[in-house]
């Protein structure tokens, strides 16, 4: 704990600031021969036709890939625990999103790349498209996803994250008002300012050098050798430096590709992403449609709530499902509400898919709860703070998945806020602490409902 | 045409409407300035053109001949820090680290034309770059002292595990 309140010395501060720090794109490589991708102008549509001779054939190319070189092309990212995988690495028979890679090229420069991609010979026959979850479940709905418009491998083969605690229906019949929303947050693109890059060395010896700005080196590296089907030590992994990520790579979208280019045309290849690439097709965070019901008490007491939740996933699902689950599991934010009846789904739609950012899955539902319990507060006519730390998490309180707390924090939290902004509190508020309910707060008819941490 | 880089005049072979920052990176192996959005909208790329913060994503180098220019490698080394640059490590205003070159060098500008430690017009100097992970607070925090003059004990923060993070590549 030396570390605690101590001026701790930024182990790369020295560097960043004499220009020392060596990202992905800087470390130079003779020869290296640039990378670009031929992407889905539709959002929806069948392969009718292609053709990269013309592309071959161009003065400066040393390579074009498409799904027919990939060893394994369908690979999910949550293979490794055993998930089914969805989605190629190059679209072969059909794109589902816009931007969706369909052939890779290695030539000499920028330009020569460019102009090879442009060659490709495409035709395509467009489809119906799906952007808005909420029509997903139509029976006329698009079908874009081999598995059904929403994912189907949660645990026990359930095709939701499902939560039942308590007894809902009784929490509803006691409740004095039921307070209900919508919330609704948009798609957020991580971007970092280094946008995603890589370079792939062949090396004499057979093995493969890849210089990456992953946030997740060994879990790319395991992908990369999936797809590949060749074993871990055909890979050296440099990692460590990366401009920026927030979740945005993790998913692994340039390694593979690279590598497949260097091996096919035995020259070292660059792929580093326009910035409107960035922002057109790699991952975001998810957009979120939650509708949640609370059963509440006339003097504030959140005794149960009903709550749905339809996670946009976009056209695959990479780790889309885990931020379903992470939602479901803190559906209730930082407070405890004894009785849940919780579903959520992992929904596909033509929408670039959507992945790791900043707390995935549980930053959409903290905004929905906050607000949510602003709302009930102003409808009951109670403070916001009274409401917040009636409710708030407490020793031996459990999370809607049945984690007991031991050190929670909300009501530290929440004092201190009021302290902060000068609110006044009653006494009785004021002295609260995060020790069981023992201290009289609790009205007598929900001592067996909220005040038994064994009954939660 | 002749390009004055850090005090050295190189001769450039690139073609005339190469990117001043193409010209550092690939021809000059001058790292420091970043791509980021190669349209003038995120500062990384800045470096001094005579003096003057300028993107240099937008420059075609046949319009620079003869001109000095200053990037990160042009200020001190490690062991010789500019005042800007001992502010950054001291008050924590890099953290990636990959839009840290450009902020410097439009820093170093602005400090350099007698810019004060008014945060205002701290937040105006810099206000075309952009950074992610900070928040700002702590680069306008570094430039406002380096702008008074305050100096740092850098003893502490200074002393890294690493100089640099990644074998390879131009020092």
């Amino acid at each position: 704990m030396k570390a605690v309140g101590a001026r701790v010395p930024r182990y790369d501060g020295v560097a960043h600031v004499t220009g020392r720090t060596v990202f992905v794109e800087d470390v130079e490589i003779p020869g290296v021969a640039w990378v670009k991708a031929l992407r889905s102008p539709h959002h929806h549509a069948t392969i009718t036709k292609l053709d990269t001779r013309p592309a071959e054939q161009m003065k400066g190319v040393r390579a074009v890939v498409t799904a027919a070189d990939v060893p394994l092309n369908v690979y999910g990212h949550l293979s490794a625990l055993g998930i089914p995988g969805d989605e190629p690495l190059l679209a072969d028979a059909e794109v589902r999103y816009l931007g969706q890679p369909i052939a890779v090229v290695a030539a000499d420069d920028e330009q020569t790349a460019q102009a090879a991609v442009d060659a490709i010979e495409i035709e395509f026959e467009e489809r119906p498209a799906l952007f808005d979850v909420r029509k997903a479940f139509d029976p006329d709905a698009p079908q874009i996803h081999q598995w059904g418009n929403w994912y189907p491998h949660f645990e026990a083969g359930m095709d939701r994250r499902q939560i039942r605690k308590g007894d809902i229906d009784a929490a509803f019949a006691q409740a004095d008002v039921i307070v209900q929303g919508v919330y609704r947050p948009a798609a957020i693109e991580q971007l970092p300012l280094e946008t995603q890059v890589c370079q792939v060395v062949p090396e004499a010896n057979g093995r493969l050098t890849i210089y990456s700005c992953t946030q997740a080196l060994y879990f790319s590296m395991g992908v990369v050798a999936a797809h590949l089907q060749q074993p871990l030590n055909k890979f050296k992994f440099v990692g460590g430096t990366v401009g920026g990520g927030f979740g945005g790579k993790v998913d692994t979208a340039t390694e593979t590709l690279c590598s497949l280019l260097a091996l096919k045309s035995g020259r070292p290849t660059k792929w580093r992403w326009t910035r409107e690439e960035e922002f057109l097709c790699s991952s975001t965070r998810a957009p979120w449609h939650m509708e949640m019901a609370d059963a509440v008490t006339k003097d504030g007491w959140i005794l149960g709530r009903r709550m749905i939740t339809l996670h946009d996933s976009g056209a695959y699902a990479r780790f889309s499902p885990y931020g379903v689950t992470k939602h479901a599991f803190h559906h209730t934010g930082a407070y405890t509400i004894p009785n849940l009846h919780f579903d959520g789904w992992c929904v596909f739609t033509n929408r670039t898919p959507t992945s790791a950012m900043r707390g995935f899955g549980v930053t959409s539902v903290s905004f929905a709860t906050e607000t949510h319990l602003s709302r009930i507060a102003e409808e009951l006519g109670i403070d916001p703070f009274e409401l917040r730390l009636k409710n708030a998490n407490r020793i031996g309180d459990t999370s809607p998945n049945g984690v007991v707390y031991t050190d929670p924090s909300t009501v530290p939290t929440i004092l201190a806020i009021a302290d902060h902004l000068g609110h006044e509190l009653p006494a009785d508020y004021r002295t609260m602490t995060s020790e069981p309910r023992s201290d009289g707060l609790l009205p007598e008819h929900l001592v067996a409902q909220v005040g038994n941490p064994e009954d939660h | 045409m002749n390009l004055n880089v850090n005090g050295r005049t190189h001769e450039i072979e690139s073609p005339p409407l190469t990117t001043l920052l193409d010209v550092l990176r690939e021809e000059l192996g001058v790292h420091s300035p970043k791509v980021g959005c190669e349209q003038g909208g995120c500062g990384a790329c800045t470096v001094l053109v005579d003096g003057a913060p300028r993107r240099s994503c937008l420059l075609p180098v046949a319009a620079l001949d003869g001109a000095e220019i200053t990037t990160v490698e042009g200020l001190g080394a490690a062991e010789h820090l500019e005042p800007v640059q001992a502010a950054f490590v001291h008050h924590y205003a890099a953290q990636c680290g990959f839009c840290t070159s450009g902020l410097l060098m439009a820093a170093t500008a602005y400090i350099a034309n007698g810019g004060t430690d008014d945060r205002e017009a701290i937040a105006e100097a810099l206000g075309g770059h952009v950074c992610r992970c900070t928040g700002y607070v702590k680069i306008v925090d570094a430039v406002a002292a380096a702008a008074r003059g305050d100096e740092f004990d850098l003893s502490v923060t200074a002393a890294g595990l690493f100089t640099t993070t990644m074998s390879g590549g131009a020092a």
